[in-house]
């Protein structure tokens, strides 16, 4: 008996000792909140770890707590040859051990992204049961270096790796020329021929040494700034190229991303002189493959939205002069489209799924036809695109103020 | 044989639960890529078929044991060299699922803790309900189904509204013809999970009403099929076909990508908790038709006794059966389907059925 109640009591601490294997306490941690990487000109990666300061974020934005007189991130750099490497030798800086659940930004080097492509890195990420596949990906263009994005101090939202995620999330919405993007997507993009993957670049104008320090935050006009800045192309896992403006725009039409935007158009000799803005859009990509060797593909766009700024005098209350600017917007959005297609065929790079469209039409001419679909087929792609552009109202006013300026 | 009984709804849960233990976790049928869940299809209509011959040798028999009538139908030592052969496998399997589910814990969520402690710690739980009995196995499956399918509901809900699905991913269908998940169905969708069904012949004899026993089985394997297929479906529709077939565990993945209103997201939990009840009730009984196996062939006449020696052989056998989960998972796809799931699930049981068609026509006859 006594033997049995020692063995009831051992068993009870089970219960109250089950969540002490391997504890880790937060003011052990170091929560990283974002990841960059680059390449150094020996070869080795260089990565830089944005580690927040758990006292100077709390409060949150508005309170003038202590988070004003300390910076609310701290980065670490370090180097190796591979990243668990980079890892470990972060760790002779940093007081605690590395926490990558939280991590929700992976910022890639241009050089590394161009040189080297991102296949290599990505493994480690994935393989990894702490990272997380919803951590957005971006990489730092226009000669910033990842290390610069993770360290530049942001204003209203105070952690740099916020800060960028909600711009992309924002301007995706809002602007539709850059696209959201996380690691799960480019690494299923990565692996099959239908589709190559693309990811927004993001570059800091200014000062980089500014924005490492408190300073930055404390003007109106901050001296080191981060923005989007296009969208990156990738090939084989490499960076061949960025697009902008009405290339990236034509660009997420086609990957039916646009969740609202603006068109305008010129009107009556006026240069952009009627401005559309999208509600919702609706994009079809379909493959004709009657002619095996010369895929056809279609593009079928349907837009709803509603007049937003009128700069000539025009009726806005005529219905037949809506159905005119809806001809004229669905030729811009589909010049849009094009000058995206070409430079698409011209970069030999399928990032608008032209070939997932193929695949899906015709497998076994896909089968074929997969293992030189980017440079051989895709850039000689006959391709179709109509546009319906629909204007369904025309916001709070009809005529606008210069129709009656001129009488 | 111990003196109980379980109606057909326990047994109805149980089979659900089994069959979805290990399958809803792990990338099943993506051999045949994005059709993965037509090889599952194809595995149920295979599932109801093996059911139908498990049924009729049940029907011939319907109050012993296997393990005595194998003994009547093969002559006395031959019968007790394949009622052996039958526990050995039943042993074997349940410490190959315990292995899975330790390996599966340590490498996504406990790196730190030794594969003994996690596996100890399990089987603990189950030598315990096992030593219980059958009906308190079948009134802990009936609460974990509850569990399991308001989770399943929940996340199934929370991934279409995240929108992640992408219909386009699992097109096309039947790409590369029938042939890629013919071979599937008979490399692995037929076995795992539905040939597995195999172990409930050692349960068959405690349900309560012999007539509803048909029902609640095919109910049981169309329902989880259905809940596979499902599942199978949304995992490539959410990581397309590489994503899927690379990942160790798929639905983790699926779960992980959930992100609803900024706060539903890294909903882990639902996997571990799918994860734990799977494996407990699947482990749960393998072990127990071993143990009942084991009491009815030599003859011990206390059975629950049984289960803590057979529970370490049970352990120990999980963490020796491989040095790495690597060659775990070759030993279950290269040898274990082939020639053990093979021949016990369908051969032997086909030739027995034949030789009791025989048998009781002969003694019908005599009559």
């Amino acid at each position: 008996m006594k033997i049995g109640s020692i063995i009831i009591l051992l068993l009870m601490n089970m219960i109250f000792l089950s969540g002490c294997w391997s504890n880790r306490e937060l003011p052990d941690l170091a929560l990283v909140s974002a990841l960059g990487i680059d390449k150094a000109e020996n070869g080795q990666y260089v990565g830089t770890i944005q580690v927040i300061n758990p006292g100077n974020v709390a409060g949150g934005e508005g309170t003038q707590a202590t988070g004003s007189e300390s910076t609310p991130i701290t980065t670490y750099t370090a180097s190796g040859g591979n990243l668990t490497e980079v890892n470990r030798h972060v760790s002779s800086q940093v007081s605690r051990r590395p926490y990558y659940a939280h991590t929700n930004l992976l910022v890639i080097g241009e050089k590394l992204a161009r040189e080297e492509g991102i296949a290599k890195i990505f493994d480690a990420l994935e393989r990894d049961p702490e990272f997380r596949t919803t951590t957005k990906a971006v990489i730092a263009t226009n000669n910033t270096k990842a290390e610069d994005i993770i360290s530049t101090l942001t204003t209203i939202d105070k952690i740099p790796s916020n800060k960028v995620i909600k711009t992309l999330e924002s301007t995706e919405q809002i602007l539709g020329q850059h696209m959201n993007v996380d690691t799960r997507d480019v690494l299923s993009k990565m692996a099959t021929p239908d589709q190559a993957p693309i990811i927004t670049c993001f570059s800091m104008e200014g000062d980089e040494n500014q924005g490492k320090s408190l300073e930055n935050i404390q003007a109106t006009v901050p001296e080191a700034r981060l923005q989007a800045s296009g969208i990156a192309v990738l090939k084989d896992g490499k960076m061949i190229d960025t697009i902008t403006e009405d290339v990236s725009k034509g660009t997420m039409w086609v990957l039916n991303k646009i969740k609202a935007t603006a068109v305008s158009i010129d009107w009556k000799g006026e240069t952009d002189a009627i401005v559309y803005q999208v509600t919702r859009q609706k994009t079809d990509v379909t493959a004709d493959m009657k002619n095996t060797n010369k895929p056809k593909i279609s593009v079928e766009v349907s837009a709803e939205g509603r007049i937003g700024e009128a700069a000539v005098p025009v009726d806005l209350s005529n219905p037949l002069l809506l159905v005119e600017f809806e001809e004229a917007l669905g030729e811009k959005i589909k010049e849009n489209i094009m000058s995206s297609i070409h430079k698409a065929q011209e970069l030999k790079a399928d990032y608008l799924g032209f070939g997932g469209a193929v695949h899906r039409a015709d497998p076994n001419a896909w089968e074929s036809i997969k293992g030189e679909w980017e440079d051989s087929y895709f850039p000689e792609v006959e391709v179709d695109v109509t546009v319906d552009a629909f204007v369904r109202r025309t916001g709070l006013r009809n005529e606008p103020l210069l129709s009656n300026m001129e009488n | 044989m111990e003196n109980a009984k379980i109606n057909a709804m326990q047994l109805f849960v149980l089979i659900f639960l089994f069959e979805l233990g290990s399958a809803l976790l792990i990338p099943l049928g993506t051999e045949a890529k994005q059709d993965a869940w037509l090889a599952i299809l194809a595995g149920v209509a295979g599932g109801v078929f093996l059911f139908y011959i498990y049924l009729r040798l049940y029907k011939y028999y319907p109050d012993i044991l296997p393990t005595e009538y194998m003994q009547m139908l093969l002559g006395k030592i031959f019968g007790k060299i394949l009622a052996c052969i039958y526990i050995v496998y039943f042993l074997y399997i349940s410490a190959r699922v315990l292995r899975d589910f330790g390996e599966m814990l340590v490498t996504f969520a406990y790196e730190e803790t030794p594969l003994f402690i996690v596996n100890a710690l399990l089987l603990l739980t189950i030598v315990y309900t096992v030593h219980k009995g059958i009906e308190v196995i079948a009134r802990t499956g009936q609460l974990l189904f509850v569990v399991l399918y308001f989770l399943a509901v929940a996340g199934f809900i929370l991934v279409i509204v995240s929108g992640l699905i992408e219909i386009k991913n699992l097109k096309p269908v039947l790409e590369n013809g029938v042939m890629p998940v013919v071979k599937t169905f008979f490399k692995e969708t037929w076995y795992i999970p539905f040939g597995e069904v195999v172990v409930f012949i050692m349960i068959f004899p405690y349900i309560n009403r012999p007539k509803k026993l048909k029902k609640a089985g095919i109910a049981a394997i169309v329902l989880s099929g259905i809940n596979l297929v499902i599942t199978m479906a949304i995992n490539i529709a959410v990581l397309g076909v590489d994503l899927t077939s690379r990942s160790q565990f798929p639905l983790l993945n699926t779960i992980q990508a959930i992100q609803v209103a900024e706060f539903l997201e890294r909903l882990d939990v639902f996997f571990m908790i799918a994860l734990i009840v799977g494996g407990f009730i699947k482990i749960t009984i393998y072990f127990y038709a071993a143990v009942t196996g084991v009491s009815n062939l030599f003859h011990v006449k206390e059975t629950s006794k049984l289960a803590y020696p057979l529970g370490i052989v049970v352990l120990i056998l999980s963490l020796s059966i491989a040095s790495s989960y690597t060659e775990h998972i070759q030993e279950g796809l290269m040898i274990v389907s082939l020639y053990m799931h093979l021949p016990l699930q369908v051969i032997i049981p086909i030739l027995l059925l034949i030789v009791a068609y025989f048998k009781n026509k002969k003694k019908e006859r005599s009559k």
